[in-house]
């Protein structure tokens, strides 16, 4: 009789079945447990709110046994942790990295607050672009969605219609929205937290803000725009204060590039940029000015 | 552009809630009304039977109003205060589309479900989800609860959860977060086989 009707009913459930079997829920924390993802043989994919003890974890696998985890590293800005399992053999799920979630798309969110796995259903409600954390991590393009969150949401994957993981699921990047960290974002991180134990972020140590370079001085310098940004505050003894960037330098130009946005910055500041110096136009005094500016590893939890 | 699938899936969307909205029932007691769910029609004298929540209920008596919008005066048969449920005979003034529960094969998880009801006097409203948790294991003693990621709303309690082919899978009787807690049907089933005896008339 209702033939469509039934298949989709079907294929959801098998879809949550397969990727079911991936979904572990993680005791790391005083309340229920949080979910997590087996994304590669032996590692684990949490969230880094989630994991409030970095000693005594435990997961607990889809057949029910209990066993104990070692945290491989965490990055707060991402809000991504990974964590080692010995001598566990289950699936891994199938990751969809090819084709990226379309706004619309009908979207499952997997997790396991506990023995149980759990399951709702909604849409993708947007797709950003190239997403910056306030703690200046990079996500390559951060899901929103549209359906109910759940005791069990955050550490858990989200899944399309085939049950393919699309990413992992958090509830703390964007004020209780639940938003789904793209599984390429995963993949880099996760490298990274196995490799180093952390994510390593350049820092300049200043604080910006956008002005309008008058007219007349943008036509005397014959600059390409007339936004910039000022600088409104150096961290002493940071590396731009070091290397001779001063209060009231307006920056145009880092490594040949405009920069209008404070998050124009940051897009220069990947963890590769530790150590290697940048070059920074700025006006000084109705001046152009040019400097190296040598970005240093940023301590944790500091913005800018 | 062309969506056949879509359309199909509208269609028999639109005909699933169709049916499940001729087996649900207003009941009115005093507040506003709850909803219900025709169980059967094989009661004393050819009397029907509707199963609702307990607390949807004010007193003994209810009057039970059809999808056609037909009235009946219904008498309370069976109350269950810890479980939630009720039972109610009226004489049917025809017949009657019941419900059919599905006894297998067992709710899957991720399964797409139904709940119809009547929020805010909005009669015959339908709702869509999938099911949210089946249980592994439960405590000794603890309800069991059909979860589902179904927004549900007051006015749904009494009334029908069911799966894509029209099956009764439950009676929606609560609301945890946006999460919707139904009674499992072949409880229900149980509960009216044993506490239902039909009223001497």
């Amino acid at each position: 009789m209702s033939t469509v009707l039934q298949s989709l009913s079907t294929e959801l459930a098998d879809a949550v079945q397969s990727a079911g079997r991936a979904v572990v829920a993680i005791q790391a924390r005083r309340r229920i447990p949080a979910s997590g993802v087996h994304w590669r043989p032996g590692v684990i994919v949490a969230t880094h709110h989630t994991i409030s003890r970095d000693e005594n974890i435990t997961v607990t696998l889809p057949d029910g046994t209990t066993v104990p985890a070692s945290l491989a590293g965490r990055d707060p800005s991402t809000d991504l942790a990974a964590l080692k399992l010995v001598g566990q053999s289950f699936p891994t799920p199938s990751i969809r990295l090819d084709t990226p979630p379309k706004v619309g798309e009908l979207v499952i969110a997997l997790g396991r607050p506990g023995p149980s796995l759990t399951a709702s259903w909604g849409v993708v409600s947007r797709v950003d672009g190239p997403w910056r954390t306030w703690q200046g991590a990079e996500i390559d393009s951060l899901l929103r969605l549209d359906l109910a969150i759940y005791d069990g949401f955050s550490g858990g994957p989200l899944i399309d219609g085939a049950g393919r993981v699309l990413g992992i699921n958090t509830s703390a990047l964007a004020r209780g929205v639940p938003v789904t960290i793209p599984g390429a974002t995963v993949e880099r991180i996760v490298t990274e937290l196995l490799e180093r134990g952390t994510i390593r972020r350049a820092y300049l140590g200043i604080g910006t803000q956008r002005v309008r370079v008058p007219e007349s001085l943008a036509r005397k310098l014959e600059l390409q725009g007339d936004v910039a940004l000022l600088i409104v505050s150096l961290e002493p003894g940071g590396p731009a204060d070091r290397d001779g960037l001063l209060l009231g330098d307006v920056l145009l130009e880092i490594e040949g590039a405009v920069v209008s946005d404070p998050a124009d910055i940051l897009a220069k500041l990947g963890g590769d940029r530790v150590g290697r110096p940048l070059t920074a136009r700025v006006i000084r005094g109705g001046q152009m000015k040019t400097l190296q500016v040598t970005p240093g590893e940023r301590p944790k939890s500091r913005a800018a | 552009m062309t969506a056949p699938m879509t359309a199909r899936l509208a269609r028999e969307l639109a005909a699933a809630v169709d049916e499940l909205r001729r087996m649900t029932v207003q009941v009115r007691t005093r507040g506003p009304a709850g909803a219900g769910v025709v169980w059967d029609s094989e009661g004393s004298n050819g009397s029907a039977l509707v199963v609702t929540n307990a607390h949807v209920l004010r007193g003994d008596q209810a009057t039970i109003e059809l999808s056609d919008g037909t009235v009946a005066r219904a008498q309370v048969v069976a109350r269950d205060a810890k479980r939630d449920l009720a039972a109610l005979e009226f004489e049917p003034p025809r017949e009657l589309l019941f419900a059919v529960v599905r006894d297998s094969p067992p709710l899957r998880l991720g399964e797409v479900v139904i709940a119809i009801g009547h929020p805010g006097g909005l009669v015959g409203a339908a709702t869509l989800g999938i099911i949210h948790r089946v249980e592994q294991e439960r405590e000794a003693g603890a309800p069991r609860w059909i979860r589902a990621d179904v927004r549900l709303a007051p006015g749904f309690s009494g009334g029908p959860l069911a799966d894509t082919t029209g099956r009764l899978v439950g009676v929606n009787t609560m609301m945890q977060g946006s999460l919707a807690l139904a009674v499992p049907a072949a409880e229900v089933e149980a509960w009216v086989r044993r506490s239902h005896t039909p009223v001497a008339r």
